[in-house]
């Protein structure tokens, strides 16, 4: 009994101690690498492409876009391995973005239909990867693009380390009070 | 009494000697914080039929890269902590008499030693593993998870040579019968093989002939792991695949048969 007090003890003050390092990962601040902002019509049915960005799981794409009119946001993973017919010139028209969409919906990471709103995003990915972020006007009236991309460094996903950690800390110290207490103890009849 | 009973005795008792509060959470602790701090994606990706002849595919360089850059210095931390349970370890339960009572179980002598390692090595690896693999997860699941076995290769390539100067250390302080100069001996080993395994570089470029590195190779994989998935020392050595695996299992059975001679010593020319 006593062996597996300390055994699961020394288990939870391993499991507090990850924890800590954990917090201590998800505290250390993001860099902000770039920013690029703008203000831009798109003409009815215009498609606009950015370009491609390598990300890495230690970078963070931020996003946030403001429409007047009516606009469709794409925001499409495009893998270091993968090479897409057209996609080096990316979609000259509508067509051609609507027919791969159609041929890859898993590589939609997320999409918006914005009309006279705002949306704001912010993605860090699992893998090595293209990031491509394309606007649409679908409509046949002229719509205004404000938007601000902003590329950050981060040592690891800050939230997700920290929601591990949040998790982590409570099981440790349940499993770790047993065996303090019990050398506690020890300690005051010695 | 059976013979389990005995042997956890012993393996309680390794643990709780080589593993005292907080020597185990110290370096948990460490192990968490090098795996993101140090885990850097920065590879350059070049494809098949590139200048350096790269046969692996991108996402297995990323993976071996990412491997690579997060056992920088936590595999050093491993390392002094292996070394420490095994010449510290070992070595002052041979000097302060512990094995003798030990040997008065009843349990083989091999089952003595394996709890010994157990403790001195399983823990570690475990930990050490544990943490690094999680983290990875973490940190690139959709990296990790597809390239689970380039991540296991270069951990296996990575760990061949510090387990065979553990192997080595354990064999001296076995003779000896103490620690200090085996764990000097075992750390200068370790840092000499960077020093060899330069100058052997500088042989092969030179004579653009692979022979130096292919036999360093053989005790110390991740030379032959490095110049199959980055090619960084010339295009006059591209090993194949079948040739990484086959480095990496004539290091481990290198260090199966030092580990076996230091189990062999131990059970029977081992006198107390």
């Amino acid at each position: 009994m006593k062996r597996w007090t300390t055994v699961l003890g020394r288990v939870g003050t391993v499991l507090i101690a990850i924890s800590l390092a954990l917090l201590l990962v998800s505290l250390i601040p993001q860099i902000n690498l770039a920013t690029s902002a703008g203000e831009m019509p798109v003409a009815p049915e215009q498609v606009y492409t950015t370009s491609y960005r390598v990300l890495t799981p230690q970078q963070g794409l931020g996003i946030k876009v403001t429409v007047e009119g009516t606009i469709n946001v794409y925001f499409l993973e495009l893998g270091v391995e993968e090479s897409y017919p057209g996609v080096g010139m990316l979609f000259a028209n509508v067509t051609e973005l609507e027919e791969f969409l159609d041929a890859n919906p898993d590589l939609v990471i997320w999409e918006y239909n914005l009309e006279d709103g705002y949306a704001e995003r912010y993605y860090i990915p699992t893998k090595v990867m293209n990031i491509t972020l394309v606007f649409h006007n679908p409509s046949s009236a002229d719509a205004i693009l404000d938007y601000e991309v902003t590329l950050t460094s981060t040592v690891a996903p800050g939230e997700k380390v920290r929601n591990i950690a949040y998790w982590t800390t409570p099981i440790g110290i349940i499993l770790a009070i047993p065996w303090f207490l019990n050398s506690w103890k020890q300690r005051k009849q010695s | 009494m059976g013979k389990g009973k005995p042997f956890l005795e012993v393996l309680s008792s390794a643990v709780h000697e080589d593993y005292r509060f907080p020597f185990l959470e110290v370096f948990a602790f460490l192990y968490a914080i090098g795996t993101f701090v140090f885990a850097s994606f920065g590879v350059t990706i070049t494809t098949q039929g590139g200048t350096n002849e790269v046969i692996a595919t991108a996402n297995e360089v990323i993976a071996y890269g990412l491997v690579s850059s997060i056992l920088s210095l936590p595999l050093s931390i491993f390392i002094i902590l292996v070394f420490k349970n095994i010449a510290y370890g070992l070595g002052s339960d041979l000097e302060k008499g512990i094995i003798q009572t030990y040997f008065s179980y009843p349990l083989r002598r091999r089952g003595i030693l394996t709890a010994k390692l157990l403790s001195a090595l399983g823990v570690a690896l475990l930990l050490f593993l544990g943490i690094q693999i999680s983290g990875l997860y973490i940190l690139a699941p959709d990296i990790v998870l597809p390239q689970l076995g380039t991540v296991l290769l270069t951990y296996a390539a990575s760990l061949s040579y510090p387990l065979l100067i553990a192997g080595i250390m354990l064999l001296m302080t076995l003779k000896l019968r103490r620690g200090g100069i085996s764990l000097v001996f075992g750390l200068v080993l370790y840092f000499a093989m960077s020093i060899i395994s330069g100058i052997a570089t500088i042989f092969a470029i030179v004579t653009e002939t692979p022979l130096y590195l292919q036999i360093i190779s053989a005790i110390s994989p991740s030379i032959v792991l490095q110049q199959y998935y980055g090619g960084l020392l010339g295009d006059f050595w591209a090993p194949a695949f079948s040739e990484v695996l086959l480095y990496t299992g004539v290091s481990y059975v290198i260090v199966a048969f030092v580990f076996f001679l230091g189990y062999t010593y131990f059970s029977r020319r081992l006198n107390l």
